[in-house]
């Protein structure tokens, strides 16, 4: 795997440096051998032609002497084919030699030549003869020399083009080498650059040295980088930016994959349901939720493919009406679809519409009963009652209970939406709470002693002063106090302490009376809310008493709590911010 | 091959599909039980009525459910686990369907008792109540989780809701011998205890098919008829 690149060309290289020198070398060989077979031929004829020419009358004497200057065998034959004489085997044999080739192609064209195996030395001899016309008439003169010396030469000839041929592969090969791996090089780094890319890494910028076609893609590379990141970062912040308004949006959001499974939500879905991501992750709505209303909204979602909206209630411990919208998300793939439920917690919504709707029911009731009421009277007073005196005495009494009720209840109402619509005037002065305190007891006094009930009062000389409105604060008292009698038992007993605690002057006022459920206290001060409906409405209350109370406080920053137990009476505490006198 | 994958995709779209379907009917039968109950104890004949009215939403999911699980069988020829997926399903529908019967038997028995003045405040019967839904909501987690455990919970519930069956009778019983003319109204209560105890067992019978499906052993009839 190690640069195969480079392999590829240096192999090449190798094998065409190889069968160059190789058919260079046979072909040379070859060649060679022809040539210098032709230079002995005409070597050996040209002995013979000398031999034949220069000696005339001792031939067979100088035979000896003429094979060793030209280095040949010199073999004398006559007409006949008979050996005469030979330089080398002595006594000649008597064998004809009229059909060896040599002699049969020299009595045609007056020379002749032939290579072949000799039999004594086993090695290619060539003989070369030529007709003789003066030393022996119509005789031949075939001179021989063996062909060892040319595969010599060819062999040395060999060996030097083999070294040459090796020195030449060597440097044939550092130059393959060399140009090999500067193509390859570039390539390779380019290679481990864009391998580092994909593997996520920043591999900076490539640099190529040289010139060229290699150095062009490298810079078209680091731009190719470069753009990518930049694409990648922004893609990144953009990414960024949606998850933030996703993570911090107030709305449930719910995201379902293209099987319908939950792909992901966001926090304020998870707080609104209370579950986590974990436990609903890859789940179908079903699965996860088990909501027949969200099941039917979604298949309908499904089947008309029609955004919709719908409300649901969910949870059972803590029951929420939450308001639904499901869409497909767009610019997706069909594949790839993907579905948005949002949700809106419409609980308190819900619960104010309710409040709203249950006060107008509740006020038209409230002024009904009394109006119904002195109607009633009324009539049975027309159609003859007033004729009896004493009859319609009482009966008038009733009425005027009656229309009494019903003024003390548009006084009531009309100071809380005074309050409610902040048109209340308050007159705010530094005071302690005992003045007006005590003016209340003293008004309720009369009404306390009817009921035979015994009053306490726990109220320090130095109670710190607040900051109110002196009639406001009466009124409250009133009120509060008016409760306090209404629902004590004939013979029951109020106590009332103040004292300062932590900054706030703090006044208890416990009756003895009925007490209140657990489960009713945090209703009280709603308009209208009574606890015992029939029985209250008996001792003439309006179902407005604390709620009046309740806005009064909230207009000068008090507050107010309310303890209570079954049967062991009800206590309410308030509570008022001391003053603080700013210019001592 | 996206062919095969393709396919593949929809037997497990079709799959979940039985089980979201499972889910939807078991809430509505759990639904169906908790307002037959409230019928009774807040004396709401409407809401009474409202359940009987409603059953027929359970009985179409329970054909349709059944239908999907039956065709599925034949197309797609399931094997191991999901052919005892569906099978258990099969089983699982009618248990619910049956339930939701039962709450129907306790709606109409509610509007009979809610005529009549109150024979004594109910404590044992919402106790049952709760814990027969939850039984049937439990099962179902187990069905949705594969949780064995939470099934086996379930089963012990039954002893439970057994022997609050057996307390009120046993309450009722001497309300009779003591005034006859409680008799009519102790029977109508009785009934609907019976009802609850009979909706435990199916909602155990939801269970036992769970830990079949889960583990392919069958643990209904056990103890008692269990090796």
């Amino acid at each position: 795997m190690k640069s195969r690149l480079f392999l590829q060309i240096f192999g090449t290289y190798l094998f065409l440096i190889l069968l160059t020198t190789l058919v260079v070398g046979l072909f040379v060989g070859q060649h060679m051998r022809g040539v210098l077979e032709d230079r002995i031929e005409e070597d050996l004829l040209t002995y013979a032609r000398l031999i034949e020419t220069g000696s005339s009358g001792g031939l067979k004497a100088n035979l000896k002497t003429l094979a060793e200057i030209s280095g040949s065998r010199i073999t004398i034959i006559d007409a006949k084919g008979t050996v005469i004489a030979d330089s080398e085997i002595v006594p000649p044999g008597t064998e004809s030699h009229l059909n060896r080739p040599e002699i049969q192609e020299a009595r045609v064209k007056g020379s002749g030549r032939s290579i072949r195996l000799s039999r004594t030395q086993n090695i290619d001899v060539m003989y070369a003869a030529i007709q003789s016309k003066t030393a022996i008439p119509g005789g031949y003169i075939r001179l021989s020399r063996p062909l060892n010396v040319i595969g010599e030469s060819v062999r040395d000839l060999n060996q030097s083009l083999l070294v040459s041929i090796l020195i030449l592969g060597i440097v044939s090969i550092l130059i393959a080498v060399i140009f090999a791996y500067r193509l390859a090089m570039p390539i390779k780094e380019m290679e481990l650059f864009t391998e580092k890319l994909r593997e996520g890494q920043a591999p900076g910028s490539l640099f190529i040295k040289g010139g060229g076609e290699t150095q062009k893609l490298a810079r078209n590379i680091n731009y190719l980088v470069e753009e990518l990141e930049s694409r990648i970062r922004a893609a990144n912040e953009e990414k960024g930016k949606v998850y933030a308004a996703f993570a911090s949006m107030v709305e449930g959001v719910l995201v379902l994959d293209s099987r319908n499974h939950i792909e992901t939500c966001n926090r304020a879905f998870s707080k609104m349901i209370g579950t986590r991501f974990g436990d609903i992750k890859n789940k179908t709505l079903m699965e996860a939720f088990r909501n027949i209303e969200l099941q039917n909204a979604f298949d309908r979602f499904e089947s008309t493919g029609e955004p919709l909206s719908r409300e649901i209630h969910a949870g059972s411990t803590d029951p929420k009406i939450l308001h639904v919208s499901i869409s497909s998300i767009e610019g997706l793939p069909h594949e790839d679809r993907k579905t948005m439920l949002v949700f809106h917690d419409i609980t308190m919504l819900k619960k104010l519409e309710r409040m709203r709707a249950d006060f107008v029911a509740s006020v038209t009731h409230e002024i009904k009963t009394p109006l119904t009421a002195i109607l009633g009277f009324i009539e049975t007073l027309q159609e003859g009652a007033i004729e009896d005196r004493e009859t319609a005495r009482k009966f008038l009494e009733v009425i005027g209970r009656q229309a009494k009720r019903l003024n003390r209840l548009i006084d009531d109402l009309l100071v809380i939406s005074n309050i409610e619509l902040g048109e209340m005037k308050f007159y705010f002065e530094v005071l302690s709470l005992g003045e007006p305190l005590n003016t209340a007891l003293s008004i309720m006094e009369i009404k306390a002693r009817e009921k035979e009930i015994d009053i306490s009062k726990d109220l320090p000389e130095n109670l710190p002063l607040i900051r109110g409105d002196r009639d406001r604060l009466l009124q409250i008292f009133l009120n509060i106090l008016d409760n306090a009698v209404k629902f004590n038992p004939r013979g029951g007993r109020i106590d009332i302490k103040a004292a300062e605690r932590g900054g706030e002057v703090e006044v208890r006022i416990s009756d003895s009376g009925p007490g209140i459920p657990q489960s009713e206290i945090p209703r009280l001060g709603e308009r209208f809310y009574r606890v015992d409906k029939t029985r209250s409405r008996e001792l003439g209350g309006t179902g407005l008493g604390l709620s009046i109370v309740k806005h009064l406080l909230i207009a000068q920053e008090g507050r107010m709590e309310i303890e209570s137990r079954l049967g062991h009476g009800t206590t309410v505490i308030l509570y008022f911010p001391m003053y603080k006198d700013i210019s001592v | 091959m996206t062919e095969r994958r393709h396919t593949s995709s929809h037997y497990e779209k079709e799959l979940q599909e039985i089980k979201d379907g499972l889910i939807y009917l078991g809430a509505l039968t759990e639904q169906a039980i908790e307002k037959a109950i409230r019928s009774l104890l807040e004396r709401d004949s409407d809401l009474a009525k409202k359940v009987i009215e409603s059953d027929c939403v359970i009985d179409n999911k329970d054909i349709e459910l059944e239908d999907r699980c039956i065709r599925l069988l034949a197309l797609r020829q399931p094997a191991a686990r999901d052919l005892r997926f569906i099978t258990t399903s099969i089983k699982i529908v009618g248990h619910l369907e049956r339930i939701g019967d039962m709450a129907v038997n306790i709606a109409e028995k509610a509007i009979i008792l809610n005529e009549l003045p109150q024979l004594k405040p109910y404590i044992d019967l919402p106790r049952m109540a709760e814990l027969t839904r939850a039984m049937i909501h439990e099962s179902l987690d187990a069905l949705i989780k594969g949780d064995i455990a939470l099934a086996e919970e379930v089963r012990k519930k039954e002893e439970t809701v057994d022997y609050l069956n057996d307390q009120i009778f046993r309450e009722l019983l001497t309300f009779m011998l003591e005034d006859t003319r409680t008799i009519h109204r102790a029977v109508i209560i009785m009934q609907i205890s019976k009802n609850l105890e009979r909706i435990a067992d199916h909602a155990k019978g939801v269970a036992d098919m769970v830990i079949y499906m889960v583990t392919g052993k069958s643990v209904r009839h056990m103890p008692e008829c269990g090796a």
